[in-house]
């Protein structure tokens, strides 16, 4: 039903909180700790719960100077994490936490003009650490995404902290602004500011896969796709979503694979079949590093310290 | 002269029956084809030829060379290209190690006692594959009463070469071209020549190159015919007075077979073609003009790299035409003054790369389109200079870098890091050539083959001694040698680093590896002797590249500092069919079954391996660009 009183519909599920407005649908998910489902004209975009993320696919450098070894902890907690808690705001007020019997007290015509769900993730890491990722929705169907890392000085230093968005197919391209070509905080002088389109998913033809594709300094990206995996669902046409930065730029990559899968080759040949799209939305990037690939590390002012906080924030948009 | 397989256990040993090592220059027999760079005194016996492998020495078909060997058995090979990549050897890749490591124990001959002669290491040695070549040709009728030699432009690492069942000699030094002369034995109608490639011998303590370790005819065979006066050295010395004004040309020809008729004519012609200078002698077997002045020079250099045209002709006295050397040359002056490299006169800055010849299908190699393709890419990118890591290059690959202002570090096929790099450590107690006499000419050799060859060269402005070798009186001999020949260039060597003994008297500069922007603050900040630079840095190996504008600021910041070379060009890696998918992929060290290896640390290309760039070439570009 066409939602026409410019409101966010809200559905207060069991195990999900629902979010819908006009030509769009959002699934918050409690017990697997994260967003399920975003869709947008129609058009799922999320393959499995976004997350946030830690690790990078070791680089050649990462390895030769011991780094992968110092930063280990952060792979496991890439991969796997626990949700501490989760708390919901309608119209920025606090509501108890609505799972059953708690959401008995609802209907079917719930609405606000805003909806924030925060997910607070510990690390698995010794000791651990926490993060929160605030999901904030306004009856455009806007998604605010803040983040927050909560230092420890006791952690080793991070390879690379964001959100990873694992998209259900490859994309057709990418659009961003930003700097041309793949750059890194100490490698990005010679990208020049623009607009690029990317066609496809390029994974950088390193002899052995590791971390790519890296894209700094960006104010926005736009994923192209033209497939879903929506058996009833048989346009081809080409649809979007777009990731705007909003206090300052992020960086960002768009490829087929996760930092594990792109960790597990020793060749590009062995990189599974691209079926789906890894977008990583990126608020700290550790630097590669090149003095040398057997032990120089990394210049200091390109690590990423364990012990501050980091914050960073986006919004998701129709595109 | 009889072969003696023995030579290859004796470091004495290296060149038996060759030319000596001379000037690189082209000659035709008339202006036509100097026009057309075609000289009917060349012919190539590039193609197929017979080909029979054998896993060693024991088991080669010795007497193979014989006109009347029974060769029906043998395979064929195409020729130029690597025996390992025609599949007969496993591919091996290695960095440091001696490839032998882990499979048979050697130490190189007289380092642990006068008495350890090597006898046996290599001549009886089951990993030393051979290489058994056979191939005919038709002498061309231009060819009769004429001398007639066969030239090899590379062979790694040891061979040995027949005429018609006559041994000729034989040859090391696998990167520069060998030469003998077959006149003696050669026949009107058809020829057999041979040549017996060997894996290993006392080269390969010195030939420990950080690449795939290959063998074989890997670089043009080709027969030359020289006319009855022939120029077969010359010598160019430009010079530039100290106002940069004026240039002094010294010009020397070596004839060989000098005929008292023939008339010698020395022209020099600005670039586009007009007569500057011109002089006619009498040949006589040394021919020299010496300072010739030019008034006005146009400066040869990396944004303008003039070149002039030095002719020499030869004609009989009735004035036909016997032989035209054409030759680009260029005025340029590097020099040290105050500490500081100046060039023109110019603190000099090295925008460089270490670059290896490689093609990702054929090894080391490699075609002008390759050498064409590198060039486009450099001028693209900035870069303005080029170690020829760590052999003599292809000789067509100076003459690019003439025509386009690159600016070239020569180094010597030498790199024995096997002998004294020890997992990380320094422990050179069989280091070669280290201080033992017995290794000492053949360094020298290696030394005299790069400068003759290549001497003419204005791209040229540094003599590398070699790479990664410890340093030693024979590596000093070396340094002496340059110093003896040539004036006009830097001679380098970044091993002094390693053995300061040595400081005062090998390289001209202070060159490092890898050193970090603090450690080369350190240097310069601390009363420096030499002016400084990184003859390897920001090793690209993989996602790497970051931090590069913390060297580029220390441009800014030292006069003494003169940049580097980036290590490297393009990754070394092979294409080959996936078994799963049959799609051609990139294959590296390890990929082979061949260990022990370094897999992937050849990897390390500002290129892949395909010669596509990698992303990071978009910051050397930046950075090479805002300081050319």
């Amino acid at each position: 039903m066409e939602n026409t009183n410019k409101k966010l519909k809200i559905i207060y599920g069991d195990a999900t909180l629902g979010i819908a407005g006009n030509q769009f649908h959002y699934i918050f998910n409690y017990a697997r700790g994260g967003p399920e489902s975003l869709v947008i004209n129609g058009k799922e975009w999320l393959y499995r719960e976004a997350k946030p993320t830690f690790w990078r696919a070791a680089t050649d450098n990462d390895k030769g100077n011991g780094f992968v070894k110092k930063s280990i902890q952060w792979l496991g907690t890439d991969m796997f994490i626990d949700t501490a808690s989760i708390a919901v705001r309608i119209n920025e007020k606090p509501i108890a936490f609505p799972k059953p019997p708690v959401n008995n007290q609802y209907s079917d015509a719930e609405y606000a003009d805003k909806v924030e769900i925060v997910y607070v993730y510990q690390t698995l890491t010794k000791p651990s650490t926490k993060v929160s990722v605030s999901y904030a929705i306004v009856p455009g169907g806007t998604i605010t995404v803040k983040v927050h890392y909560y230092g420890n000085n006791e952690l080793p230093e991070l390879p690379v902290f964001g959100m990873r968005f694992i998209i259900p197919t490859k994309a057709d391209g990418y659009e961003y602004e930003g700097l041309s070509g793949e750059t890194y905080p100490d490698r990005m002088a010679g990208g020049g500011f623009g607009t690029y389109q990317i066609k496809g998913l390029p994974v950088t033809p390193y002899l052995v896969p590791q971390d790519c594709g890296v894209h700094m300094n960006t104010n926005w990206v736009k994923v192209i796709r033209s497939t879903t995996k929506n058996n009833a669902d048989n346009s081809h046409d080409q649809f979007g979503i777009k990731i705007c930065s909003l206090d300052k730029p992020f960086a960002f990559s768009c490829l087929p694979y996760t930092a594990e899968e792109l960790e597990n080759a020793t060749h590009v040949e062995e990189l599974p079949l691209p079926r789906r799209t890894v977008l990583s939305i990126l608020g700290k990037v550790r630097g590669v590093g090149g003095i040398d690939s057997w032990g120089r590390d990394v210049e200091k002012q390109y690590h990423i310290p364990a012990g501050q906080d980091i914050d960073f924030s986006f919004s998701i948009v129709k595109a | 002269m009889q072969a003696d397989i023995n030579w290859l256990d004796d470091p004495e040993v290296f060149r038996k029956g060759q030319i000596p090592a001379h000037s690189d220059h082209q000659f035709y027999k008339d202006y036509d084809e100097a026009q057309n760079d075609k000289s009917s005194f060349e012919q190539s016996l590039n193609g197929e030829w017979q080909f029979c492998f054998s896993s060693n020495p024991m088991v080669r078909p010795q007497g193979f060379f014989a006109e009347d060997f029974d060769s029906s058995n043998f395979d064929t090979i195409k020729v130029p290209g690597h025996i390992e990549l025609a599949g007969y050897d496993k591919i091996h890749y290695i960095n440091t190690l001696y490839p032998w490591e882990g499979h048979i124990y050697r130490r190189p001959a007289y380092t642990l006692g006068a008495d350890e002669t090597g006898k046996g290491m290599f001549s009886q040695a089951e990993d030393n594959r051979v290489g058994s070549y056979r191939k005919k040709f038709i002498l061309p009728p231009e060819f009769y009463d004429k001398n007639v030699r066969v030239r090899f432009d590379g062979v790694e690492k040891a061979m040995y070469v027949w005429l018609n069942g006559h041994f000729l000699g034989y040859a090391e030094d696998s990167f520069t071209p060998s030469e003998f002369d077959l006149t003696p034995f050669i026949k009107k109608g058809e020829n057999l020549l041979a040549v017996e490639v060997f894996k290993h011998s006392t080269a390969s303590f010195l030939e420990d190159q950080d690449f795939f370790r290959f063998f074989g005819i890997f670089r043009d065979v080709t027969l030359l015919a020289q006319p009855q006066t022939h120029v077969e050295d010359l010598l160019i010395r430009p010079t530039v007075t100290d106002d940069f004004k004026d240039g002094l040309l010294d010009v020397h020809c070596h004839l060989s077979s000098s005929n008292i008729d023939a008339v010698v004519n020395v022209i020099v012609k600005d670039s586009e073609g007009t007569v500057l200078f011109q002089t006619k002698q009498q040949a006589a077997e040394k021919i020299k003009v010496n300072g010739i002045r030019f008034k006005q020079i146009h400066l040869w250099s990396n944004k303008t790299p003039y070149l002039y045209q030095l002719i020499v002709e030869i004609s009989k006295a009735d004035g036909t035409v016997l032989e035209i050397v054409p030759y680009h040359f260029g005025f340029r002056r590097i020099e040290i003054k105050n500490k500081v490299i100046l060039f023109n006169g110019k603190r000099f800055i090295i925008n460089g790369v270490n670059r290896h010849e490689w093609n990702a299908r054929s090894g080391r190699v490699i075609t002008a389109v390759d050498m064409e393709k590198d060039i486009s890419i450099i001028e693209k990118n900035n870069i303005n200079a080029v170690r020829t890591c760590h052999y003599p290059d292809q000789k067509l690959w100076y003459r690019l870098c003439d025509q386009h202002g690159i600016y070239v570090m020569a180094e010597n096929n030498l790199e024995s890091h096997g002998s004294w790099q020890k997992s990380g450590e320094i422990e050179p107690s069989y280091n070669v050539p280290g201080s033992l006499p017995k290794w000492r000419d053949v360094v020298l050799d290696r030394a005299k083959n790069n400068y003759e060859l290549l001497k003419n060269h204005p791209s040229i402005v540094f003599w590398s001694l070699g790479n990664e070798s410890y340093a030693g009186d024979n590596i000093a001999a070396m340094n002496k040698y340059y110093k003896e020949v040539d004036t006009s260039r830097l001679v380098h060597y970044e091993g002094v680093v390693r053995n300061r003994k040595y400081e005062s008297v090998i390289s001209d500069v202070e060159s490092r590896m890898y050193a970090s922007p603090e450690e080369i603050i350190e240097y310069l900040q601390n009363k420096p002797q030499k002016p400084f630079l990184l003859c390897e840095y920001m090793h690209d190996m993989g996602n790497s590249l970051g931090g590069m504008k913390s060297y580029m600021d220390l441009l800014e910041q030292f006069p003494m500092y003169h940049g580097g070379f980036i290590w490297d060009f393009i990754d070394q890696a092979l294409l080959v069919k996936d078994e799963l998918t049959g799609r051609e992929v990139l294959r590296y060290g390890g990929d082979f079954d061949d260990r022990p290896s370094d897999y992937d640390f050849s990897g390390d290309g500002l290129l892949f391996a395909d010669r596509t760039e990698k992303p990071a070439m978009q910051e050397v570009k930046y950075y090479y660009g805002k300081y050319k």
